[in-house]
């Protein structure tokens, strides 16, 4: 049967190879998209990681000029109890410009037993960082006062550079280098948190103690603000930070906001692309279905003949149907050996699981489209009267 | 002759009417993409408001450090680099210098206001033609004196004064200083990123020290020369002058900086070896010839059908002398006068689509609209489309033997 199918669709290559490449093409589109669609969802159903609601983020340019690192110190010291003795602040933590949903990023390398882990996000925190974002701690602490006299450099990674580094094995305790071979004792792991929005995946993460002169470059505050913290109130934490650091510009975010405009810039293309691949099924549905239908129609005498000695309507339909899912088979298989080339290549820099996931997707979509494309030229086939059909012959 | 294919051309194509939907739907829906893409682009790099001397100018917007481990620093000038050795140039005419945008809040009656601020020169606003609903920008002599004067948007004004006709001599807090408002401007969408702001202020008043010596900083810069003839000069004149700087920073061995065109400057990576126009011009390709290829495929697909379904007329017409140039004649403007009809359609829908576009505001002040470039990018992109889906179709038609041809009937 496949056999003779096979030889029917031979019979038709020329026009048979225009509609499988269409087929071909849509299957990349098609598979383009949900990659891009399982991506997103992929990260979407991870964790958060952290607390972003009643959390505000304070701009500032360190201007301070004093070349006194006490001074410096004991300045933005000030600042902080000043801050803190306001009843609308739970804890505030100064931190490094790459801040939750923010544009900046800072990454570096890890090394360990000169084996190099790049794209690993450096940020610096406090020994409040933590509470300030409600973040989980996995395994080990978080820093601490002790930590500003520890033999190696105390550092927190998160769950996602773990594995990388360790696997399923314990990390706490162990050593890793920095890009000048310093050595480096994690302290800590905590689940990852997701700083580039709902959509994106959390990367790899290392957090740092500030030192002593961190305060020359640091130039955000993160602050929790208790949930009664209204405008009114950051009218007069504004002025308050104005007015301590009047050679500063200030700018205060609330993470809230900030989230839902990275979130937007990651959901508008994802919409867009959908509308668009939408139209284009629509566009090749529409067509499948005319030039099968065409054929059909053209075909009424082979049809008419095979009811006149004895085949079923149902059979009939059968043989066309299987015809175009054949002919979706052989496109899908080409298309099939592109798409794997992406996890292979590792193209993009993706999990293979996404690819994988996006060609079964892309192939069970494919299907369905041919198999609704074919459905009713086949049936309109199965109700061909032999009697008639041979008759115009 | 013309008018007989048109003819049978339009008795061919209600014939069918199911064939002409599929392929009106093809055409128009593919068109309408492009042309709010085109739409879009033009705004976005086209936009020659309020830089209309676009031109004769040449943009500066970064400078990168190098050294041979691979080390990099990137990143806008300062304020002393563009006044002191772009300002020394001889072929500019004007250095409008401007620092890129960045945000601050203001609160007025316990209500939050996100303000953006820009710091400029007095030449900066001799070289950006704004449109000033009131006021007048601040003059040179008024930013040697340091006032605190602004320049505002319109959205700026509504937002924080309300809805009342005049503001100039008003006082504006931002970033905790009052200043007198002493001119309103026509938005800018956030899109153009190098003049957009919602206040604009004297860069004296900045409060980051602007005397700086370092060469890198937040600014940048514009070079007008006196006529587009002039700008290879000043481009030359700009690149002399960075190889004779002296290095900033010993731990750096070479240092570029370039005077660009604004759309390589508007696409600029801030890496000297990735370029902004490559990535950007391989990213639509790619993404139009995908995009185009499927409806295209569908096309030709659906126009060899609806061909063979008129093998009986080509036969005769074949029998009766008629050459394969001229059918294949014929079948493209057929096919020329579909695309067309498709192509109307297709403008339809876009404007009802950027219509749509406007009214939601995706982007605050992005006003899209069909303009002549755009129509004529659509016209353009019409033909090609129609001669790419009709030409493999009559080429086949025409292959067609004249007894098969008669004989299928």
């Amino acid at each position: 049967m496949i056999k003779h199918l096979f030889k029917l669709i031979w019979n038709k290559k020329k026009q048979n190879f225009l509609l499988m490449s269409e087929m071909l093409v849509s299957f990349l589109v098609i598979f383009a998209v949900f990659t891009l669609l399982v991506y997103y969802y992929n990260n979407y159903k991870k964790p958060m990681g952290f607390a972003y609601k009643d959390v505000w983020v304070v701009n500032y340019d360190n201007e301070l000029d004093t070349k006194n690192t006490d001074s410096l110190n004991t300045y933005y010291e000030t600042l902080r109890q000043s801050l803190k003795s306001m009843p609308e602040i739970k804890e505030l933590s100064f931190s490094s410009d790459n801040t939750p949903f923010s544009q900046n990023t800072n990454s570096g390398s890890v090394f360990i037993k000169n084996k190099e882990v790049g794209g690993v996000n450096m940020y610096t925190a406090e020994d409040t960082y933590k509470d300030v974002l409600h973040m989980q701690l996995l395994s080990g602490r978080w820093f601490n006062k002790a930590d500003a006299v520890a033999k190696y450099k105390p550092i927190i990674i998160n769950n996602e550079l773990k594995e990388t580094l360790f696997g399923q094995g314990e990390a706490v305790g162990k050593l890793v280098a920095d890009y000048d071979k310093k050595k480096m004792r994690i302290i800590g792991v905590v689940q990852g948190i997701k700083v580039k929005g709902d959509y994106a995946p959390a990367g790899y993460a290392l957090y740092s103690r500030t030192d002593t002169g961190s305060f020359r470059w640091l130039g955000k505050i993160l602050i929790n603000v208790a949930p009664n913290a209204n405008a009114a109130f950051e009218g007069h934490l504004y002025k308050t930070l104005a007015n301590f650091m009047p050679s500063s510009n200030i700018e205060i975010e609330h993470l809230t906001q900030k989230r839902k405009e990275t979130n937007y810039f990651a959901v508008v293309p994802m919409i867009v692309l959908s509308i668009v691949a939408f139209f284009l099924v629509v566009n090749v549905a529409l067509g499948l279905f005319g030039v099968l239908w065409y054929n059909i129609n053209k075909r009424r005498g082979e049809i008419g003949l095979r009811r006149a000695i004895g085949a079923s309507g149902q059979s009939v339909s059968t043989q066309l149907v299987s015809e175009s899912l054949i002919l979706a088979t052989l496109s899908l298989i080409v298309g099939a050996f592109f798409a794997v080339q992406f996890p292979l290549l590792n193209v993009f820099d993706l999990s293979a699981g996404i690819y994988l996931t996006a060609i079964v997707l892309a192939v069970i979509f494919i299907y369905l489209l041919v198999l609704v494309c074919s459905l009713y030229p086949g049936k309109q086939a199965s109700a061909i009267l032999p009697a008639v059909a041979l008759h115009e012959e | 002759m013309l008018k007989n294919y048109f003819k049978i051309a339009i008795a061919v194509l209600r014939r069918r009417k199911f064939f002409t939907f599929i392929s009106l739907f093809g055409i128009s829906f593919t068109l309408t993409i492009l042309l709010v893409l085109t739409a879009f682009i033009d705004k976005v790099v086209g936009d020659s408001y309020p830089d209309a001397k676009r031109d004769r100018s040449l943009y500066v917007t970064n400078l990168q450090k190098t050294n041979n481990t691979g080390g990099m620093s990137s990143g806008a000038l300062s304020f002393y680099f563009l006044d002191h050795f772009a300002g020394s140039l001889k072929t500019p005419v004007k250095v409008g210098i401007s620092s890129r945008f960045s945000g601050t809040n203001t609160y007025v009656n316990n209500k939050k206001i996100a303000v953006n601020y820009k710091y400029t020169n007095a030449a900066y606003w001799d070289i950006m033609e704004y449109d000033f609903l009131e006021g007048k920008p601040y003059s040179k002599q008024q930013i040697d004196n340091a006032e605190k004067v602004a320049v505002i948007s319109e959205d700026m004004k509504n937002e924080y004064f309300g809805d009342i006709p005049s503001v100039t001599g008003k006082f504006i807090e931002a970033d905790n200083v009052k200043y007198r408002v002493i001119g309103v401007v026509k938005n800018v969408p956030i899109t153009s990123y190098m003049t957009y702001s919602d206040i604009y202020l004297p860069y004296t008043v900045s409060k980051i020290n602007y005397k700086s010596k370092g060469y890198q900083g937040g600014y940048i810069g514009v070079l007008l020369a006196a006529s587009s003839a002039d700008v290879p000069k000043m481009q030359q004149e700009y690149n002399q002058m960075i190889a004779r700087l002296p290095l900033e920073d010993k731990q750096y061995t070479k240092q570029t900086s370039r005077a660009e065109s604004y759309i390589s400057a508007y696409v600029n990576t801030g890496d000297e070896n990735k370029s902004g126009v490559t990535l950007v011009l391989t990213v639509i390709v790619v993404f139009v010839f995908i995009f185009m290829l499927l409806p295209t495929l569908n096309l030709v697909n659906i126009n060899i059908t609806r061909i063979m379904e008129r093998s009986s007329e080509i036969g005769v017409r074949k029998a009766f002398g008629a050459s394969s140039k001229t059918l294949v004649y014929q079948f493209i403007v057929e096919n020329i006068i579909l695309t067309l009809l498709g192509g109307l359609i297709g403008l339809i829908l876009s404007f009802i689509v950027i219509q749509l576009i406007n009214s939601e505001n995706f982007i605050a002040n992005l006003e899209l609209s069909i303009n002549f470039t755009v129509l004529g990018i659509g016209l353009l992109v019409c033909l090609i489309f129609g001669l790419i889906s009709g030409v493999y179709p009559a080429w086949r038609m025409s292959k067609l033997n004249v007894v098969t041809a008669l004989k299928a009937q």
